[in-house]
């Protein structure tokens, strides 16, 4: 399943404990969506520097098991769009489930 | 590493070098990871290449996501050759002045004109001088800031459009198609420079990227 318009705020959501690499964050999503949620790869990392040109998340380079690494860390706005996200799927999903009605 | 090759072949088509750099730095590493895990849960080296392959979805889709927030090879050029005509108005003062002379001679033309008795002439150079304007204007005014900018360039395309306007008249649509042709080339700068603002932070626009 493939929510469109969703991946940023999932992106967000995977940063707000702690900063990590593309593939970490690909893979957090994928697990705490228990493989429901399954997007492409290849698509994450626009959507990072997307992110990262409206300033919602920071890189730095950084070593890890020898290799160099690009990570990811959420900033101050990142937190307080991902709060505002937060809010409007609860209310969308609130509605949703008043019309379809709870299984 | 053939279909990684040719994955990110197609998947930095039209960057520009350094965004084309980035993006086969990490996907590289992305790949490389995914293949790690694949190996480690049992897969062979080739299964695990596929495995880590197929993970990355279609190149071209994600080349099109790219080339919307990565600068393509189309606008680092325009930035570059931005750069060097700034530098060279700059580094010249006599030549900024002269650029700015240009539209006041125009308006001193055309009152010229209009006092010699040659209203249409005068009227034309006048809007001529107005339509300039804004361009040259622009060496002299303190833009520096995304807000002034955008009050910058509205009132230079209000400007123009009002010069074309007046200076054509009722014609205008006879003559759209002489428009069309000259202010396309106008147009597409200017969408390109939208398309770099929306790329590039504020601290990396260069003046140019203002106006």
């Amino acid at each position: 399943m493939n929510f469109k318009g969703t991946l940023p705020t999932l992106i967000l959501e995977a940063l707000v404990q702690e900063p990590g690499h593309g593939y970490r964050i690909a893979q957090k999503i994928k697990e705490r969506s228990q493989g429901v949620l399954d997007f492409k790869e290849g698509t994450l990392y626009p959507a990072l520097h997307k992110l990262e040109n409206e300033g919602m998340v920071e890189s730095y380079e950084s070593v890890e098991n020898g290799r160099a690494r690009r990570y990811y860390r959420i900033t101050r706005s990142g937190r307080g769009m991902l709060a505002k996200d937060r809010a409007e799927w609860r209310q969308l999903s609130r509605a949703v489930t008043s019309i379809l009605g709870e299984a | 590493m053939n279909g990684l090759d040719d994955w990110l072949r197609q998947a930095a088509q039209h960057l520009a070098k350094d965004s084309a750099a980035l993006v086969r730095g990490e996907i590289q590493e992305h790949y490389e990871s995914a293949r790690e895990a694949a190996m480690a849960d049992g897969s062979s080296a080739e299964e695990a290449g596929n495995i880590a392959l197929n993970s990355l979805g279609d190149a071209k889709t994600a080349n099109c996501q790219y080339r919307r927030v990565l600068l393509t090879s189309v606008e680092a050029r325009m930035l570059r050759e931005g750069k060097l005509e700034a530098r060279a108005v700059c580094s010249r003062p006599w030549l900024r002045w002269l650029l700015v002379a240009a539209p006041v001679a125009l308006i001193e033309a055309a009152s010229v004109f209009y006092f010699r008795g040659n209203a249409g002439l005068s009227r034309d150079l006048l809007l001529a001088g107005m339509g300039m304007s804004p361009w040259f204007a622009a060496l002299l005014l303190p833009i520096n800031t995304p807000l002034r900018g955008r009050i910058f360039r509205y009132t230079k395309w209000v400007l123009m459009t009002a010069a074309v306007v007046l200076l054509f008249g009722p014609d205008a649509l006879k003559w759209s198609w002489l428009l069309i042709s000259c202010l396309w080339p106008l147009a597409w700068t200017e969408w390109t420079r939208a398309s770099i603002r929306r790329k590039l932070p504020v601290s990396a626009w260069p003046r140019h990227l203002y106006l």
